[in-house]
């Protein structure tokens, strides 16, 4: 069982009970640790995030950000879980109905209460479309996890600390394949990891007479030489020379060989202690650590500047066309953990990167050049008409031609100024196909716009919740306000910046959309949500002193906790719909298809 | 730098003691006529019972300030009709690259016996030229007739 998959709720829940209660004995010990130091982790993120739908728990609304975090967990979890029969209701079902979790994990005892969970609540069931399970790991705690899994190898099989890490990153940190497959063939595996079979003395440097290294050639008498298990020994310097190259210039640490040709066993931590200077290993250590997260198919770095944490979250890249797995960093920054962009709910993985290339690839010139311009028949010099009559002459190349029909003007005999060939066949289809483009660029140029004004918006609001801090010192030196009191001010800068970016991602999102009854219901959220956003946005904006009235205190709270309803709202819709696989875009979602124009035929492509 | 040299002076000796047959490498003189141990002038005889028997190729190998923590660059002058080698003539073999197998305790001689390897057992996973590559894998007849056409060019003395 990894600790990974147990749902947020859960762990909050019994970090929750931790502060209160003790844990119920049915917990294996070293989960029971596992499970108090991460919900720890979450409650102090729950203090920093802003209001959001990315669990349960974290989807309170901005009022009760005055609430000490203990109280805080209980509050989100409101009327839903006391519908709740038992808690273990509320683990299994979670479990099952997400289909994330770890291929490690033996479920196979969830089906009966899959089904108890079902009779528990519609509510419940809803909410998980937006639920992400996933938990975040300080440096420490991926150390911890690391020398964890090498104590237990190093117990179970008899091997050294060094050699089980060794193993360990082999297999890429699966303890139940190496455990299996070393008690299954152990000299193979050993030598596939690089790893001697014998078993040799602490790793020492020696001096031994009428020693000559390999590298250097050096053989005076008193040379320090160093050797790994193989035996191929190398003066001192060499060796250092050799593992500042590897671990400096070329970022290699899990695999760093022996320097003699054709040896492939590993040089392990111990021996690199031994022979490099404190700083060397010390970046050592951090590309290990870096190995660990990296390996593990399940965890991934925290993208954001200076953030050493790392996240853990079982959705896989098959699943992104279904779900947008947006985590939350202890850092308070949000990503989405399928392609580490910031957070762009309500789209999909996929279209975001459509849309991002789309906005940064310049194929909107492209349309507009289709759409305005011809090209020069002999050159292809690319020629906008700006009045005048059909005889073009290329200022490139002198080439006369027709405008309409694009040949030869001498071979136009009388027919001059008024091309008759236009009428009859390609002419037609040349402005057909002009005209599509047109209304495909319009089409584009509608949603860009909207995205882009959201998030110029969004980055406005930033600028405001800067100086909202200042705000909020005035209005308590103004109004005799405590710092609790004006708190308020924090979270409306907060929902407005989250729904803004939520909103930015909705045009997006719509872009790729094809038109049928949902999207109409799509479209009135987005709607809903945008107006209550300006609303918000625009008291925000007052002046101190108005700030101070009691009545507008009143209105931004609500309005604010409104705001993040109808985000939630929105995101849940979008989110289930996904899921169930209910949307029908313009573009393929799970192969990289070409791009199909979004004006041909609304619906008549679907994903898949 | 030191290191560089010593080296290079140590393997100067190892080959004269020793090298395999039908091999040649020499440091090359400088314009005033002093050993430039750096840039040493090789020939590589095509191995018997191979399709390259009879040929010797010139090849010519630069080491880096940094040798032997890097790999020396080894060229064929003129560029060579090889799936594996560049058309600039660079040899593209895995003990060479230093992000593969390159390892400091790699000698002169088994570079030189590694090519040797290579002319007959080129590698299709990493092509450095199109023509003989194309050729290889398409056409083994007219591959092996250009080969024989180059060793003609090129016969050992």
């Amino acid at each position: 069982m990894q600790p990974g998959t147990i749902p947020p709720q859960t762990r909050k829940r019994k970090a929750a009970e931790a502060t209160t209660s003790p844990i119920p004995d049915d917990t294996p010990p070293n989960k029971k640790h596992q499970l108090t130091s991460a919900g720890k982790h979450q409650l102090e993120g729950l203090e920093a995030a802003p209001p959001t739908p990315l669990t349960t728990t974290t989807s309170h609304n901005g009022n009760d950000s005055d609430a000490d975090p203990g109280a805080d967990v209980m509050d989100s979890d409101d009327d839903f879980m006391s519908n709740l029969s038992s808690e273990d209701d509320m683990i299994q079902e979670d479990d099952s109905d997400n289909d994330i979790s770890n291929p490690e994990d033996f479920d196979f005892d969830d089906e009966p209460d899959l089904d108890a969970g079902n009779k528990d609540s519609q509510q419940t069931m809803k909410r998980n479309y937006l639920d992400i399970d996933f938990k975040v790991y300080r440096p420490e705690d991926i150390q911890k996890q690391q020398d964890d899994l090498v104590d237990e190898v190093n117990m179970i099989l008899d091997i050294s600390k060094e050699e089980a890490a060794i193993l360990l990153r082999y297999f890429r940190w699966n303890r139940e394949r190496l455990i299996e497959d070393y008690m299954d063939k152990p000299r193979q595996v050993l030598d596939a990891a690089g790893l001697a079979q014998t078993a040799a003395d602490k790793p020492r440097l020696q001096v031994i007479p009428g020693f000559m290294c390999d590298i250097c050639c050096e053989d005076g008498p008193g040379l320090e030489s160093f050797a790994i298990k193989c035996g191929h020994r190398f003066c001192v310097d060499c060796y250092r020379q050799y593992l500042s190259q590897k671990i400096r210039e070329e970022g290699e640490a899990a695999r760093i060989q022996c320097p003699a040709d054709g040896c492939n066993l590993i040089i392990d931590a111990r021996s690199l202690d031994l022979l490099v200077t404190p700083e060397l290993t010390e970046r050592y250590h951090e590309l290990l650590m870096r190995t660990y997260v990296e390996d593990k198919e399940t965890l991934k770095w925290c993208p954001s500047p200076d953030c050493a944490n790392a996240v853990e979250c079982g959705v896989k890249k098959k699943d992104l066309a279904k779900v947008v797995p947006t985590v939350s960093c202890l850092c308070g920054h949000r990503f989405c953990f399928g392609c580490i962009y910031t957070d762009h709910q309500p789209a999909p993985c996929e279209l975001v990167k459509r849309w991002l290339k789309k906005c940064a690839d310049d194929s909107e010139t492209a349309n507009w050049i289709s759409a305005n311009t011809k090209e020069c028949p002999k050159c292809n010099s690319t020629i906008e008409k700006n009045g005048g009559c059909n005889h073009m002459t290329c200022r490139k190349c002198k080439y006369e031609f027709c405008w309409m029909c694009m040949g030869l003007w001498s071979e136009h005999g009388t027919s001059w100024y008024n091309c008759n060939r236009f009428e009859e066949r390609s002419g037609a289809e040349a402005r057909d196909a002009q005209a599509k483009s047109r209304v495909s660029l319009e089409r584009y140029l509608h949603y860009y716009n909207r995205y882009h004004n959201h998030e110029q918006s969004a980055r406005l609001d930033k600028d405001l919740y800067m100086k909202t801090e200042k705000k909020m010192v005035e209005l308590q030196k103004q109004s005799g306000m405590s710092w609790i009191e004006v708190q308020y001010l924090q979270s409306a800068s907060q929902a407005l910046q989250t729904c803004r970016q939520t909103l930015m991602w909705t045009y997006a999102f719509a872009f790729y959309l094809a038109r049928n009854n949902l999207t109409e219901i799509f479209e009135s959220n987005q709607k809903d949500l945008e107006m209550a956003v300006e609303n918000l946005s625009e008291m925000f904006e007052k002046p101190v002193q108005d700030l101070a009235q009691p009545g507008l205190k009143v209105d931004i709270m609500d309005k604010t906790s409104y705001c993040n309803k109808r985000r939630l709202i929105l995101l849940e819709d979008t989110a289930e719909n996904l899921q169930k696989g209910k949307w029908t875009f313009n573009v393929d979602l799970v192969s990289g298809a070409p791009h199909v124009n979004p004006t041909s035929a609304p619906g008549t492509s679907s994903r898949r | 730098m030191a290191l560089c040299q010593n080296r290079l002076q140590e393997e100067r000796k190892q080959w004269r003691k020793d090298h395999p047959f039908g091999f040649y490498a020499r440091p090359q003189k400088n314009a005033q006529g002093v050993l430039d141990l750096k840039i040493w002038e090789c020939g590589i005889p095509g191995k018997e019972k191979t399709i390259w028997e009879g040929g010797l190729f010139k090849l010519t190998v630069t080491f880096p300030d940094e040798y032997p923590t890097k790999p020396p660059k080894c060229k064929f002058v003129p560029p060579l009709f090889h799936p594996n080698v560049y058309p600039s003539g660079t040899v593209c073999l895995s003990i060479l690259n230093e992000e593969e197998a390159w390892k400091p305790a790699i000698t002169m001689k088994q570079i030189l016996l590694g090519i040797q390897d290579l002319l007959n057992d080129p590698n299709p996973e990493s092509p450095a030229q199109a023509e003989a590559y194309n050729l290889f894998k398409k056409d083994r007849v007219e591959y092996e007739r250009r080969i024989k056409r180059v060793v003609r060019e090129n016969a050992a003395p």
